[in-house]
């Protein structure tokens, strides 16, 4: 049966890519995982494979054209279709896409591939509740994904729980499928509006942001001992996070170009350097955002860090201070985790996870020695930041925390 | 031909059959005037000129549209008013129609200067306050007797014995009996007189008045200032007895007739009559023929009207009671004309600078006009202020609810907790009187409600007859008194209807629009009667239309242990009480206590009869177990809510939106007709006030559409029980739609 093969969006959210030349004539046969042409996007140069065998009925797009992503680039056919069948297949508008496999990307870790969906058509009428309108707002559920049961088709209050239990369908990749029924003795936990949310957005995150991971091993001798002379005034509790906020602020002070976030149009480039901490609670992650680090003193950033650390525990925080900010550190070293890497916090760019410190054996010109070390892992988007910008942020962080007195000039 | 022809018999007698009360005409000799005392006459010599020249004021203020309403002129009237009060206590009562300045001004003048008036010095301090206060309600100002909200037609001050005029034409008349009996049975020889005019003397409520007066015996005038008109309408064409004095006789009530332009004979028949009422042998009427110089309304004659002619005003203009008094003490050389002429101009600057102090030029407007002073308005945001009483007088109270009481609780007949609670608050508090139909005959009147009650207090159970308008009247005017706290019973609810106006207009409504502090505490019991085959008429539940009237307050008990609690709370507010019982509940049985019926129920507080998470049922009364009957055979998990309290300010909407925001869908059970159901306001508040927490509208369950009629299938079929309740659940459960998603 004569098919379409369409453009796939090697990356989320790209728009076109160029077909820069095919390895199968027209008429050819090629076999499941056959390279069937090379395709170049902005960034990389991607070889389409084939998801099963086949036959190459005709190229619609010529070598070197660009093509937008989803048009139909060639019609691939069966043994024995005609070329009456391959015409049916070019006029018969939307036919069923053949989506693209999982192509290798050089240097990056994989990232999930999306097909773009067109938008499903919505109807002219919606029937809801009030209450499952105002919980859809909540949850930013796209109320057209769901089937009303009640009187006149209306969606109530039961069908978007089931909805929900059953994981969702449509454009979201789905969070769970439905678990399967628990024994008896399994206790069932029920959803927080809260744990919904850090399911949804880290999952989103972690699915259709490229994150590249980076890691440095740092000597922080010099850091704690600055902390302990600080500390030695009476009333002052600094801690070890608090200079690492200060660090980290430096280093974007001193690399501008990594303070930034993605957006669809643009990067954005911030003008103050705002940084979310990490603040485990009884209801589950939260990030709020502290503001303009450089133009705090440690102490004065000491106590704005406690104070949103103290009403984020309370539940007292307000929206605007979980948005914005570039970058997100999270510390787990006080669990004694040696090393960990941690999910970009969307629409951040970097997130820093920050492991325990620990005495350990270092070689420092050929000598031997014993020094405390702390492990940093740095996640990054790499549509927002490459690769050789964040080894340089990290550079510059590091030695700022290695020489911590360069944070005062 | 005569159908009777073939039984008429010519052989009978005849003979005149009488009244035993008096019917007679007084007039004034010459000898009353010469005995008459001078300071009476100067007294009412200054009292007349001073209602007239404050009446003029009025109408000035009218024709310049400074008077918002009505301004209904006394002017001419004046001698019946004034020579009726000048004989009264301070402790003797007034009240008044729509025209009324002149006998309140009367009252509050004696009131004020209760040794007479100087013609010298007329207006002092005291009487210049009057004025003011007087002016000031009547222009709808906030230092006015009832801070604005009375104005012409509602002028009360409590501490002159002036009880309040009443734009309802008789509606103060019943109140006006309730004031005398309590003047009565505290022990006093006070009087009350409720003056109207030849326009209410047809009408019911002052006609089941004398009825009921006469029958107790009540120190009640009924005075009726016939001015000929009303409106356009004349007495002749209004009646059939142009005599109006002579409805007395028919009710067994001594009557006067006497010239109301002779304040002197009004005067000396006020004083028999009062005689006659404090020396404990019952009501009067006294007619006076007076005559109001004006239209209606406003400052145009009657005759510019049509309907009467310029020479009859000039005639009565020739009998004006100002000049006749003058006159008459010239004669006695008691006064000289040109001190006669100083009383007036003594009046008349006193009302200038009195309107002067009201008022302003408008620069707003055309030259020379005047408009009211901006900073003597009240406050817009008074004006819901005062529809009830603050609830202080429950404070400090002991509240028990039957989940935690720890005393003794024994099984109880719903109809003795009833006679029970009454019996013990009747002990300990004096002032309770109960007053409905039969209440004091047949073991407990027609349901057992006041069994034993009539023999353990005598006198303080009072079986009326059948005059709703006026006994419940009777019991608003007691409450408003204060000395004694009445318990009407209204036998079926329908009968509110034929009291309506008592109901709503006077006994509703009294605290707010005069000014909102004075408290009316009465408790009105009455009880759904529909499933007994009594008909159209005798079945409906009354709690929707009550509803309505902000200054009520409802409560409905649905078992013994809440009906004690309640009925408690409701003898101690001071406000208004609609006490809601159903037949089907006297015979129910529930556990309450025996040795303390002391306790109260929480203010505002539902109870939660079953708790759920799938809907919340909103009911009362017998629906609430017809309710839980149709849980328990639909297996649906319902959350079902007594509300207890019904009425829009002591509804408890924590209870209820706890509820909601649990269920997200609402039942609202009732058993009555529809078009005076309860749930339609109920409802469309919490649309409002619920309305992200709805899954599905507000469902509800109610009767049909027609008052339930007698015949057992259609009276059934008519109203709500739990197979229709049962029903309202399906439905409900309809909307739940099908995604089969348990939590």
């Amino acid at each position: 049966m004569a098919h379409l093969l369409l453009m796939p969006a090697i990356l989320a959210g790209a728009t076109e890519a160029v077909l820069l030349s095919w390895h199968v004539q027209p008429g050819g046969s090629f076999a499941e995982g056959d390279a069937l042409a090379e395709i170049e996007t902005d960034k990389a140069l991607v070889e389409l494979t084939a998801e099963e065998a086949g036959v190459l009925g005709r190229a619609v797009v010529l070598d070197g054209q660009r093509v937008a992503v989803g048009d139909p680039i060639a019609v691939l056919i069966a043994e024995g279709d005609t070329e009456a069948d391959i015409e049916t297949a070019l006029t018969a508008g939307a036919p069923e896409a053949t989506s693209a496999s999982e192509p290798s990307l050089d240097a990056a870790p994989p990232a999930a591939s999306d097909v773009p969906e067109l938008p499903a058509p919505s109807p002219s009428r919606l029937f809801v509740s009030p209450l499952v309108r105002k919980l859809a707002r909540e949850q930013e559920i796209d109320l057209t994904q769901l089937t009303g049961t009640g009187p006149g088709g209306r969606i109530v209050r039961r069908d978007l729980e089931a909805w929900v239990a059953a994981g969702g369908s449509g454009r979201r990749p789905a969070a769970a499928s439905t678990p399967p029924p628990a024994p008896a003795e399994v206790e069932e936990i029920p959803h927080t509006g809260m744990r919904r949310a850090i399911a949804r957005r880290l999952t989103e995150s972690k699915t259709t942001v490229p994150h590249f991971y980076m890691t440095a091993e740092l000597r922080v001798g010099r850091l704690l001992d600055l902390r302990a002379e600080v500390n030695a005034r009476p009333g002052t509790h600094v801690s070890v996070n608090d200079l690492l906020l200060k660090a980290a602020a430096a280093a974007f002070e001193r690399v501008p170009e990594a303070n930034v976030v993605w957006t669809d149009d643009a990067l954005r480039r911030f003008p103050t350097v705002d940084i979310a901490v990490a603040v485990a609670t009884d209801a589950g992650l939260v990030t709020p955002v502290v503001r303009d680090i450089g133009a705090q003193s440690l102490t004065r950033l000491s106590t704005s860090v406690r104070d949103l650390v103290d009403r984020a525990r309370a539940g007292r925080l307000h929206q605007h201070e979980l948005e914005g900010g570039a970058c997100s550190i999270s510390n787990l070293g006080m669990y004694g985790t040696r090393e960990f890497s941690a999910i970009l916090n969307p629409p951040q760019s970097s997130i820093l996870a920050i492991g325990a410190t620990r005495d350990t054996v270092v070689v420092d010109d050929g000598t031997i020695g014993t020094a405390q070390v702390m492990t940093v892992t740095m996640s990054v988007d790499h549509r927002a930041v490459d690769g050789a910008l964040a080894a340089q942020w990290l550079a510059e962080f590091g030695r700022i925390v290695e020489h911590p007195v360069s944070m005062l000039v | 031909m005569d159908p009777f022809q073939r039984y008429r018999v010519d052989m009978t007698t005849t003979s005149p059959l009488t009244s035993d009360a008096p019917w007679v005409e007084l007039r004034t000799t010459d000898e009353d005037w010469a005995q008459a005392d001078p300071v009476l006459l100067a007294t009412m010599l200054g009292q007349l000129h001073l209602i007239r020249a404050f009446e003029e004021t009025v109408l000035e203020l009218a024709g310049e549209g400074l008077v918002h309403g009505p301004a209904h002129s006394s002017i001419g009237q004046e001698g019946g008013a004034v020579g009726s009060v000048v004989g009264l206590r301070s402790t003797d009562g007034v009240n008044g129609s729509h025209r009324g300045h002149h006998q309140f001004l009367a009252k509050a003048l004696g009131h004020v200067a209760p040794d007479g008036l100087d013609l010298n010095a007329l207006v002092t301090p005291e009487i210049r306050t009057v004025l003011h206060r007087t002016l000031s309600e009547i222009l709808g100002l906030a230092g006015g007797f009832s801070n604005g909200r009375g104005g012409s037609m509602h002028l009360q001050w409590h501490e002159a014995g002036a009880l309040g005029t009443n734009a309802i034409v008789g509606g103060g008349v019943p109140l006006g009996a309730g004031h005398a009996w309590a003047q009565k049975h505290a022990g006093t020889d006070d009087v009350t007189l409720c003056y109207f005019g030849d326009g209410a003397v047809n009408i019911g409520s002052v006609l089941e008045t004398m009825n009921l007066a006469a029958a107790w015996d009540l120190p009640l005038c009924f005075f009726i200032e016939n001015n000929l008109y009303a409106v356009s309408t004349s007495v002749a064409e209004a009646t059939g007895e142009p005599r109006l004095s002579g409805r007395g006789p028919g009710f067994g009530i001594a009557s006067w007739r006497v010239d109301g332009m002779d304040p002197l004979a009004v005067h000396l028949a006020t004083t028999a009559a009062a005689e006659h009422m404090r020396g404990g042998r019952g009501p009067a009427v006294i007619e006076a023929e007076v005559y109001r110089y004006f239209h209606q309304n406003g400052s145009f004659p009657g005759s510019a009207f049509g309907y009467r002619t310029k020479d009859e005003e000039q005639a009565w203009r020739e009998r004006d009671p100002l000049d006749l008094v003058a006159r008459r003490m010239v004669e006695r050389g008691l006064i000289e004309d040109d001190a006669v002429v100083a009383v007036r101009s003594q009046a008349q600057a006193a009302m200038a600078l009195l309107a002067g102090e009201l008022t302003e030029p408008d620069t707003d407007g055309k030259a020379g006009t005047r408009r009211i002073r901006a900073e003597l308005w009240p406050d817009t945001s008074f004006a819901d202020v005062g529809i009830r009483g603050d609830l202080s007088e429950i404070a400090e109270v002991r509240i028990e609810e039957e989940a935690t009481f720890t005393g003794r609780l024994d099984t109880t007949r719903f109809i003795d907790a009833v006679a029970g609670v009454m019996d013990r608050r009747m002990e300990t508090d004096p002032r309770i009187v109960v007053l409905g139909e039969d209440v004091h005959r047949l073991k407990g009147g027609t349901n057992g409600a006041t069994k034993g009650l009539p023999e353990k207090y005598p006198g303080r159970i009072l079986g009326t007859p059948i005059s709703e308008n006026a006994f419940v009247g009777l019991g608003g005017g007691m409450a408003m008194d204060g000395r004694f706290r009445p318990v009407v019973e209204f036998m079926y609810p329908d009968f509110l209807w034929v009291a309506a106006d008592q109901v709503f207009n006077q006994i509703g409504k009294a605290r707010h629009m005069f000014g909102g502090t004075g408290a009316v505490p009465l408790v009105l019991r009455t009880k759904v009667a529909a499933g007994t085959g009594y008909g159209s008429q005798h079945s409906m539940d009354p709690a929707g239309i009550f509803a309505t009237a902000a200054g009520w307050r409802i409560v409905a008990p649905s078992t013994p242990f809440d009906y004690i609690g309640l009925m408690n709370t409701a003898l101690a507010l001071e406000d208004p009480v609609l006490v809601l019982e159903h037949v089907d509940l006297y015979g129910s049985t529930g556990t309450a206590p025996t040795d303390d019926l002391d306790y109260q129920l929480p203010f505002g507080r539902a109870a939660v009869r079953r708790e759920g998470r799938d809907v919340t049922v909103l009911t009362y009364l017998s629906m609430v177990q017809h309710s839980l009957e149709a849980v328990e055979q639909t297996g649906i998990d319902a959350e079902v809510i007594d509300l207890r309290w019904l009425d829009r300010a002591s509804l408890d909407w924590d209870t209820i939106g706890a509820s909601i925001r649990k269920t997200n869908a609402v039942l609202i059970v009732e058993q009555g007709a529809v078009g005076t159901s309860y749930g339609g306001w109920l409802g469309d508040e919490i649309s409002r006030r619920f309305f992200d927490w709805l899954d599905q509208p507000v469902a509800r369950v109610t009767g049909a559409e027609a008052s339930p009629t007698i015949s057992q299938r259609l009276e059934r079929a008519a109203i709500a029980k739990t197979d229709e309740v049962v029903d309202g659940l399906r439905r409900v459960q309809e909307g739940f739609g099908t995604s089969g998603v348990d939590r």
